[in-house]
């Protein structure tokens, strides 16, 4: 079974596998298994903390590098320029496997280190620059603005002087005491402080300060025009110089501590012009100096990050490839005393030759003779579900294991959706016109694959791109319907001859009749429908019994699918007990109602000699009055009795799936009983003691974890089988009337879709093309654009998700839930692949 | 009615902080913590919990301070995702909850200045949630008069402050007096507050309420004996809204020594159990104190200090007290349709970084022996 040629149809066979693996080459090994990407390992240790296990060191070595790597990423991005990364496969690739696989993460590490080191002492010493350049600038503000206020205030202070000089005494005093070191011209009464403060805290600040001054100053403050900007964050702040007058050093005191605590700071300010001149001065020169030296920091900074920047990508990947590699050792059981790790996991059985060659590699890269063992080991664990897809059945397998995860070996839905979907979808989509523009979308999509995969498209785009190849076909079959439907855009092609014809209308009367000339119109619908009276009466009748019809045949074939499942996992009486009794109730009514609609079609009623019988109301009576049917609406002869027959069947069905499969498992379970067995269940198969047994008894390691996790069985308790098999029925005969008419919803789409895309049509492009002139093409020229936008927008995208979305609940609740159990997991093997696509 | 209607405006938050309150860490979590051997695994450990790599930049070593600086972070951030989604009167309600915080930030940083430490440093003790513009200048204050009119005059905690003006100027016994006062104002206005929320509210906040007030005010008794704290003003300090009073708390205001302490809890039977075992056990204060991420206790215990030698049955009572406490904030999940549960997060929450801060200090210090003494919450 192994070499059976992987299909789609049923998941992958997989095996348990066992690896013992050296300590010398469990790295390599795992990063070659790894590159291979179809290996799923078992957690091994599930009762170990994460933090007791075997490779924590290493883990936490790798973490540290991460963090470093993530740093220089971090400060790559803060940079104002962009700085070039080089791309990953662009980069020389840094080997870590092999016999110096050690030393290059050694040498890795102390280099990302080194690294470290040197951005931080250089954003350390930028931002210790950058805060003296800020207070240096914040100086020369706080300075040029207290200029302008003393000169002011020296123009006012002669005028005022004359008056002030003999009122009051402690002025004097105070001048005295001011006269014994500053002997300028200019002498001021009051003392002051002079600073910067953020400007948020602006107002608080004065309020704070009247408060605790009691109103005993003034303060004057200027805004300071550019913003400063922090280095390290990029945060902007804005800030005011203020400069306080008080009086007596108790207060200034006070002034002082406020400002430092509300963040502000202090400037030194002299009084004397001259000085201040001076320090102006030296503040513009120093100032000038400490640009430079910023300058080249910054200058050092952002070549050193270039040099970063080289590596970085190699580096990211590296450091999570090691990760993922230490992370999978942990799983590992590890056997100190032996030095070799047991490593246990899940790989699909074709693939088993793959992985011999891959540890075969793995123990050649690395230059030891020992290489890694690997055996298959029994099981009666449920193997984890695998599909091999491709890019293009990958989106159709999605779909289907968005509703669940199929069972190992069961049939697999997503097979047939490859076909049935864009099946149903183009029977509500059906117009070519339409149909083409999506076909369209989806080729281009796949011709610019290659380019498009690599782009960051976005969440919405990269949906639409994922699922390419089932636009593509939901394209193609929507042409296909567009023709049957003979729509495009809303109007009918005349490919062939009509079969009917038309009298030339004559005078006011604009209604004529239509004439049957014996053609018959080849494929699809006769173009002579379009715009007839009835035209729509036509359809819709036509639409509803198809949907009838595929929805019919689309669930039958979804019982059938029961049939190979029954048969794959030997549960042969589901067949007489599910599977039968299912598909005889589905087909003695609905099947009937299918065969009545198609034996209607055949009939030329115009000749019968009966009114056409209306279908649903014969359905609705075969139900309530069986026996009967009005001569007036008979169909066919013997009807009634054929009707009796078919019901009766359906009747007999119901008690039938109800009853039939639990008394079977309640005689097989007296069986046994009878044979004398109790509790453990007849479902084990007796264990092989052949030389896996002995092996593992050698080893005496590895054997007792599969043993020790082999406790998922329950037992299955009788009542369980019960009320399972009757909520089975009741979903069953329910879901049958209700599955069915819930296909009515390929008619009512499709109807939506037509009538829509038939009133774009009339509201838009049927009013401008019968212009003529210059205003005629200008008209048709906007009008031409609107339509198509709309065209596009509307009926393209809008009614296109519409119309998925309900071809996607006819798979998954119509279809799904007659034959699809759901029940499985799926495989997620260890690859590196899927790491770089997280990234 | 709260059924009907309380989803409209606070459903969406009380949903969100059901979902934080699944985040705490549960009692498996915190054995997988307790088996650590450095911060490092620590790290790790935590990692794999609702805190995720929360401590993932930093870089080694990791000092016990950044993990419960980070940890009040995340409960910082989660604090002001609801607060900003609020609206009256589940916002009042949460602004009343941090009034608690401004209490002590306020009397940190008049007490640290008496002590004459860094401004800086003292801002940066305060906690986060308890932050105000003016803060700042409470340093500058020197008397508490100055204190009322410079600063707290604008902020919310100005009418608890109203009583205590009338004390002459800061010295410690002073500062204890005035957050005890500020203390007894604040939960009295809360309980007002909830009471007239009504409905489920009320009465589960009344609950934990009141128990705070008690532990208030057997803190206070025991914390003053050897004081020069008169009796008279060890009565006004006591909250009225505890189910201590007020036969509890006059027996309280009169009491000289621990037993007539716990005469005085007699009447309650689950304060009983506190006392009961206190003194055969009589652990040894915790090293660290109680951790700075918060609550009332991170600012230093001026009056405990005093009574030193009551020390030993004081931590250990502290323990059963934050044990009861984490009772009652469990209790109030069970309810729905009220805002309890908001202020019961919160509380856990913090108790859960005093847990986490103290296992990662014993482990720091290699007191495993003392590891688990830790408070779970769940």
């Amino acid at each position: 079974m192994g070499d059976e040629y992987p299909t789609l149809f049923r998941s992958e066979q997989m095996s348990l596998v066992q690896l013992i693996v050296p300590t010398e080459v469990a790295h390599d090994t795992i990063a070659e298994l790894g590159e291979l990407g179809n290996v799923q390992f078992k957690d091994l240790n599930p009762n170990v903390n994460p933090f007791q296990r075997s490779f924590v060191g290493e883990i936490r070595r790798i973490d540290e590098m991460a963090r470093r790597v993530r740093f220089f990423a971090s400060q790559i991005e803060k940079e104002k320029e962009p700085i070039p990364i080089r791309p990953l496969y662009d980069s020389a690739p840094l080997v870590t496997v092999g016999p110096r696989a050690a030393q290059t993460i050694d040498e890795l590490d102390v280099k990302l280190a080194e690294h470290e080191a040197r951005l931080t002492q250089m954003n350390d010493s930028y931002q210790l620059l950058s805060e003296r350049l800020r207070e240096l600038v914040e100086a020369r503000h706080v300075l040029r603005e207290t200029a302008q206020f003393f000169e002011q205030a020296a123009v006012r202070e002669t005028e005022h002087r004359t008056s002030l000089d003999d009122s009051s005494a402690p002025l004097l005093q105070h001048d005295d005491r001011e006269q014994q070191y500053s002997t300028g011209e200019l002498q001021f009464d009051l003392e002051f402080v002079a600073g910067t403060i953020d400007r948020t805290r602006l107002s608080t600040f004065e309020r704070v300060l009247w408060r605790v001054l009691r109103g005993n100053l003034y303060m004057n403050y200027i805004d300071i025009q550019e913003p400063f900007v922090d280095p390290a964050t990029g945060a902007e702040t804005r800030k005011n110089v203020f400069i306080i007058f008080a009086h007596g050093d108790i207060l200034l005191g006070k002034i002082r501590k406020v400002a430092e605590s509300m963040g502000a700071t202090i400037y030194p300010i002299d009084v004397n012009a001259d000085k201040r001149a001076d320090s102006m001065r030296e503040v513009t020169t120093r100032l000038e100096d400490l640009q430079i030296v910023l300058y080249n920091t910054g200058a050092n900074r952002r070549a050193e990050l270039m040099t970063i920047g080289e590596n970085l990508a190699s580096w990211q990947d590296v450091v999570a490839k090691e990760k993922l590699i230490y992370e999978t050792l942990n799983l590992l059981n590890y056997d100190v005393r032996r030095k070799t790790l047991i490593a246990e996991g899940w790989c699909p059985t074709r693939d088993i030759p793959q992985i011999q060659l891959a540890l075969r590699h793995a123990t050649e890269e690395s230059g030891t003779n020992v290489p890694p063992i690997l055996h298959e080991l029994r099981t009666n664990r449920t193997p984890p579900t695998f599909h091999r897809t491709n890019k293009f059945t990958e989106g159709f397998q999605t779909i289907m294991d968005a509703y669940g995860v199929a069972s190992y070996q069961e049939v697999n839905p997503g097979l047939f959706a490859v076909i049935t979907f864009p099946f149903l979808f183009a029977v509500m989509f059906g117009d070519i016109g339409h149909g083409f523009i999506i076909f369209i979308a989806a080729a281009i999509m796949i011709l610019f694959e290659r380019k498009l995969a690599k782009a960051d498209l976005g969440e919405i785009f990269g949906t639409f791109f994922f699922g390419r190849y089932i636009i593509l076909l939901m394209g193609l079959f929507s042409i296909y319907t567009g023709f049957l439907y003979n729509d495009i855009f809303s109007k009918s092609l005349h490919l062939f001859h009509s079969g009917w014809s038309f009298a030339e209308p004559n005078g006011n009367d604009t209604s004529v009749v239509g004439i049957p000339n014996g053609h018959t119109y080849p494929f699809g619908i006769d173009p002579a429908w379009h715009g007839a009276e009835n035209a729509l009466l036509f359809t819709n009748s036509y639409k509803m019994k198809m949907s009838i019809v595929l929805g019919v045949i689309h669930m039958s074939f979804a019982v059938c699918l029961q049939v190979p499942n029954h048969i794959r996992f030997k549960r042969f009486s589901d067949i007489y007990t599910n599977f039968i009794p299912q598909m005889i109730f589905l087909q003695s009514i609905f099947g009937y109602l299918v065969v009545c609609i198609i034996y209607k079609w055949t009939i030329d009623w115009s000749k019968a000699s009966t009114q056409p019988p209306s279908l649903l109301n014969m359905l609705i009576g075969m139900v309530l009055s069986p026996g009967n049917v009005d001569p007036e609406s008979q169909l066919y002869p013997g009807q009634s009795t054929v009707q009796v027959i078919l019901l009766l069947l359906a009747g007999v069905c119901v008690p039938w799936l109800l009853i039939t499969k639990p008394y079977l498992q309640y005689q097989e379970m007296k069986k046994i009983q009878g044979q004398g067995y109790i509790g453990l269940g007849a479902e084990d198969v007796p264990r092989h003691t052949d030389d896996t047994t002995l092996e593992g008894e050698e080893e005496g390691n590895g054997r007792a974890i599969v043993e020790a996790n082999d406790d998922e069985h329950e037992e299955h308790d009788f009542s369980e089988v019960v009320v399972h098999q009757v909520i089975h029925t009741i979903e069953f005969c329910l879901g049958c009337v209700s599955h069915t008419a819930s296909y009515l919803r390929l008619w009512a789409l499709s109807l939506a879709h037509a009538q829509l895309s038939e009133v774009l049509w009339d509201m838009t492009l049927a009013n401008v093309l019968g212009m003529s002139g210059l205003v005629g093409i200008i008209a048709l020229v906007i009008v031409g654009v609107m339509w198509l936008a709309l065209t596009i927008s509307i009926l393209c995208v809008m009614e296109g998700l519409s119309a998925f979305l309900h071809a996607l609940r006819l798979h998954w609740v119509e279809a799904n839930s007659k034959h699809y159990e759901a029940g499985g997991y799926q495989f997620v093997p260890l690859s590196f692949a899927r790491v770089n696509e997280k990234q | 009615m709260e059924a009907l209607l309380f989803n409209v405006d606070s459903g969406f938050l009380e949903g969100i902080v059901r979902g934080y309150k699944a985040g705490l860490l549960t009692q498996n979590q915190y054995n997988n913590l307790t088996q650590c051997e450095t911060i490092e695994d620590f790290r790790t450990q935590l990692s794999a919990t609702d805190y995720g790599n929360f401590l993932a930049n930093e870089p080694l070593p990791i000092s016990t301070s950044t993990i419960s600086d980070k940890a009040t972070q995340v409960l910082v951030d989660q604090f002001n995702y609801l607060r900003s989604n609020a609206v009256e009167p589940l916002s009042k309600f949460l602004e009343y909850m941090t009034y608690a915080y401004m209490i002590d930030n306020v009397i940190l940083i008049i007490t640290g200045t008496l002590h004459g430490r860094n401004t800086n440093e003292l801002l940066q003790r305060c906690h986060p949630l308890g932050v105000f513009d003016t803060m700042p200048a409470l340093c500058v204050a020197t008397n508490v008069e100055e204190l009322y009119h410079t600063v707290l005059v604008e902020t919310p905690l100005a009418p608890y402050f109203r009583d205590s003006v009338t004390a002459a100027d800061l010295d410690d016994l002073n500062i204890e007096i005035i957050r005890n006062t500020l203390y007894k104002a604040y939960l009295e206005d809360f309980d007002a507050f909830c009471t007239s929320l009504g409905g489920p509210t009320a009465e589960i906040m009344h609950r934990i309420l009141s128990f705070e007030a008690d532990r208030r005010a057997i803190n206070i008794t025991i914390n003053s004996f050897g004081t020069q704290l008169s009796k008279e003003q060890r009565a006004k300090l006591f909250p009225t809204i505890g189910r201590l009073f007020p036969e509890g708390n006059n027996a309280l205001a009169r009491a000289d020594d621990i037993d007539q302490v716990r005469q005085a809890c007699e009447a309650v039977a689950e304060y009983r159990a506190f006392f009961d075992a206190s003194g055969t056990v009589g652990g040894g204060a915790r090293p660290n104190g109680t951790g700075h991420g918060g609550g009332s206790e991170s600012t230093a215990n001026l009056l405990g200090d005093l009574g030193d030698d009551l020390g030993g049955g004081a931590a250990d009572l502290e323990d059963r007290f934050f044990v009861h406490e984490v009772h009652l904030n469990k209790l109030a999940f069970l309810q729905q349709f009220q805002y309890a549960v908001f202020y019961s997060y919160i509380k856990l929450k913090e108790q859960e970084i005093r847990s986490l801060t103290w296992i990662a200090e014993c482990i720091a210090q290699n007191a495993r022996d003392r590891i688990h003494d830790y408070i779970p919450t769940f």
